[in-house]
């Protein structure tokens, strides 16, 4: 009897493990893992790649496409790259660190994710050496540069009420000639953004943005209200103007694109839907005994919704809270306990409060007062998706002192607000980023980064805008350390165990 | 003699005197936050009169305290005899964030239980909840928005729910434009041994504030701004009975 019931819970491991080897593109399977601009591969329906957490899986509505000529696929630019180089389906739509190291070991630093105006320290570093790529390769950081003073947000010329200088600049790019806010630019660095899902990143549920205290800016192409959600520091509200932005800096494209090729990379964006679809700590699917995790509840749903009053955020694992005997029996005791602790993350997610703090954006200019007692959820509030229905800017500290890490190799900067002080850093702020501030040019928006989608998790460390969470838990042990917040171990782990299921 | 008392007290703050339901309080003090659990926003603010030494629960204004600056309390004094947060309850009340730093002070719950978070009445619905069309006919018409001290930032679950509110009738009556007026409360008053009196460019501000979130949420329609100062207070009823909360606004006011 022992040795039978044994055997039958060993099955849906075996299964398991079957399922990981038939995903497609397993770590080793580089060729088939890495899509590398104009190779015209044909993107299936659905796709799944492995990660240390399980199998993501992505779906293109309308799919398979065919990538050949598609301008998300082609290298349009000088330096080679696409689209596509820096979001890749097996990373979710983004790039993880590994990934990049992994095309460094494949091309000798060749590969054009390494370009040198962004995929670089620094341009004028030696481009071939290693080290001059470390921020890439350890954080997956790309450097963004910015104009300064700050000329524009969606159009609108702003001045900004802060200054801005260089206290530490440890890769060139912020003084070397022609860099720096002296030149007309400030460089920071930051992950890249999953393009996938995106219906949910576009959808607007409220006609205002509280944290700005207007109504939402209007996208100037279709007039309609803009959700704010797209961009670290919201510099784009649309597709257009992000994929204009991106065209031009990062594949380094001298013309234009074209309104065909807009249209493509739009309509291609809007299709596609990633997350994680199967786990071995959890026996298998994602989408099973009531769950449904999994890409296709995210491309069959509604998007903008508000958790809190209608379909709770992460209720797609509630199910996992009340697993039948039956069900129950066909899995082994560990895989039992992952999916109750998935079931019990959601909850912990949703329910445990802790007093928020010193946050822009949740405990300024808005009126919940500092502090205030709220959960994960309070920002992470979209169904679904985990990002936040009103324009997402929120500053956690990851980017400023005192609360950021001590990151010498990044540049440090030194903000002097000229007018009203920070709500809660003072007249003088020392960051990394000033994020948000960048775009709108005001010094109460320092440190401000638009929170994202949380799919996809398990596919694309390293975590936070800087990277600074080399992997999940990392991300709740800075929410730990940043609120002082008391979570148990148990409580931690099931925090870790939910987001490696999304 | 006795006449002179008597003026005297008529000239004392009403928060110096025994305190009666209705009564207004306001003071300038430092708030303090008692970590009360009944879970999300349930934690309380508290602030104490500085005349009287009397400490009051000012949790239920719609724009809560910031515990490393000193507040404008603004409130009547509640019938309500419960105290959930260890305090006397001022309720209508409003809290303005001063620049003046204060010491951070929190207490434990002590007991105290604190407010279950309801959804406050001045909520507005999701855009995929359509707004009934109001009724006609149509005619001049002004809707009043409110601020906090000094500030020109619309207020979430209040400034954003008679915003909106006033842009489904507008949509539905078409007026020919908006004219915006923003006030300031500039003329100075002593509260708490300190004189406070908004900026004249803050009513500036506020109409220019309204106006531009009139511009994107109907677009095409001619927005004008206006703007006084030395604003008196007004008897419209979402300032809640808060005298100083009605001379801290903008008007909407639409012309045909």
């Amino acid at each position: 009897m022992r040795v039978t019931n044994r055997i039958k819970r060993s099955l849906p491991l075996a299964g398991a493990a079957l399922a990981l080897v038939l995903a497609v593109g397993a770590r080793g399977d580089a060729p088939d893992r890495w899509w590398s601009p104009g190779e015209g591969r044909v993107l299936p329906a659905s796709l799944d790649y492995t990660n240390e957490h399980g199998a993501l899986r992505t779906l293109v509505v309308g799919g398979p496409l065919k990538t050949r000529g598609h301008p998300f696929f082609e290298p349009l630019g000088a330096n080679g790259r696409a689209c596509v180089t820096c979001h890749q389906p097996a990373d979710a739509m983004s790039l993880s660190a590994r990934t990049a190291q992994e095309r460094w070991e494949a091309t000798g630093g060749k590969d054009p994710l390494f370009a040198a105006i962004d995929g670089s320290n620094c341009p004028i570093l030696p481009q071939g050496e290693k080290a001059s790529h470390s921020l890439l390769l350890e954080r997956g950081l790309f450097r963004v540069q910015r104009p300064w003073p700050v000329r524009a947000f969606n159009g609108q010329p702003v001045t900004p009420d802060f200054t801005i200088e260089v206290v530490r600049d440890p890769n060139g790019c912020n003084s070397a000639p022609g860099y720096g806010p002296g030149a007309g630019n400030v460089s920071v660095y930051r992950r890249v953004r999953p393009v996938a899902n995106m219906k949910y990143l576009l959808a607007v549920g409220f006609p205002f943005d509280p944290k700005q205290g207007y109504a939402l800016p209007l996208d100037p192409d279709d007039g309609k209200p803009q959700s704010g959600n797209l961009m670290a520091d919201n510099r784009a509200g649309n597709l257009r103007l992000q994929m204009e932005d991106a065209s031009s800096v990062h594949l380094e494209f001298a013309r234009a694109l074209t309104p065909a090729q807009i249209k493509r990379i739009r309509d291609f964006e809007l299709s596609i839907y990633t997350a994680q679809q199967s786990s071995p700590a959890a026996g298998g699917g994602l989408d099973t005994m009531g769950a449904t995790g999994g890409p296709a509840k995210l491309r069959d749903s509604q998007p903008g919704a508000l958790g809190s009053i209608g379909t709770p955020v992460w209720s797609e694992f509630a199910a996992w809270d009340r697993i039948s005997a039956e069900d129950a029996a066909k899995l082994t005791p560990q895989q039992l306990a992952f999916r109750q602790s998935v079931a019990r993350g959601a909850r912990v997610f949703r329910d445990r409060t802790f007093l928020i703090t010193d946050s822009a954006g949740i405990n300024s200019r808005m009126g919940f007062g500092n502090p205030v007692r709220n959960s994960c959820v309070f920002c992470h509030n979209m169904t679904q998706m985990g990002n936040d229905v009103a324009p997402g800017q929120v500053d956690l500290g990851t980017t400023t002192q005192p609360f950021a890490d001590p990151w010498d190799d990044l540049p440090l900067f030194r903000i002097t607000c000229l007018n009203q002080p920070h709500p809660h850093y003072g007249k003088i702020i020392l960051t990394y980023d000033p994020g948000f501030a960048l775009t709108s040019g005001k010094c109460a928006d320092v440190g401000k980064i638009t929170l994202q989608s949380m799919r996809g998790l398990s596919a694309r460390a390293p975590y936070f805008s800087n990277g600074l969470a080399k992997d999940l838990r990392g991300v709740v042990d800075y929410y730990e350390r940043r609120y002082k917040i008391g979570y148990t171990e148990q409580e931690k782990q099931d925090l870790v165990n939910l987001m490696s299921v999304l | 003699m006795r006449s002179l008392i008597t003026l005297a007290a008529l000239a004392l703050p009403l928060s110096a005197q025994a305190a009666e339901t209705g009564d207004l309080v306001r003071f300038v003090s430092c708030p303090v936050y008692r970590d009360a659990d009944s879970g999300k926003k349930s934690g309380c603010w508290l602030a104490t009169d500085p005349a009287t030494g009397r400490r009051w629960d000012v949790s239920q204004s719609p724009y809560k305290p910031n515990w490393d600056f000193a507040v404008l309390v603004e409130g009547r004094v509640s019938a309500a005899s419960a105290d959930p947060c260890g305090a006397p309850v001022l309720d209508p009340v409003r809290t303005s964030i001063l620049p003046d730093p204060c010491t951070r002070h929190m207490l434990p719950a002590e007991g105290y239980k604190g407010r279950k978070f309801v959804l406050p009445p001045r909520n507005i619905q999701p855009l995929s909840v359509a707004r009934p069309v109001p009724p006609g006919p149509y005619a001049e018409r002004v809707f009043t928005t409110y601020f906090e001290f000094d500030r020109d930032f619309l207020v979430y679950q209040y400034d954003d729910f008679i915003i909106d509110n006033a842009a489904t009738w507008i949509r539905a009556a078409k007026p020919k434009k908006l004219v915006v007026t923003g006030f300031a409360a500039t003329e100075p008053e002593t509260v708490s041994g300190r004189t406070l009196a908004e900026r004249p460019e803050i009513a500036r501000d506020r109409a220019e504030a309204i106006a531009e979130t009139l511009r994107r949420l109907l677009p095409g329609l001619p927005v004008e701004t206006k703007w006084e100062v030395g604003a008196k207070p007004t008897g419209d009823p979402d300032a809640d009975t808060i005298p100083g909360q009605s001379q801290r606004r903008a008007e909407i006011r639409a012309v045909f």
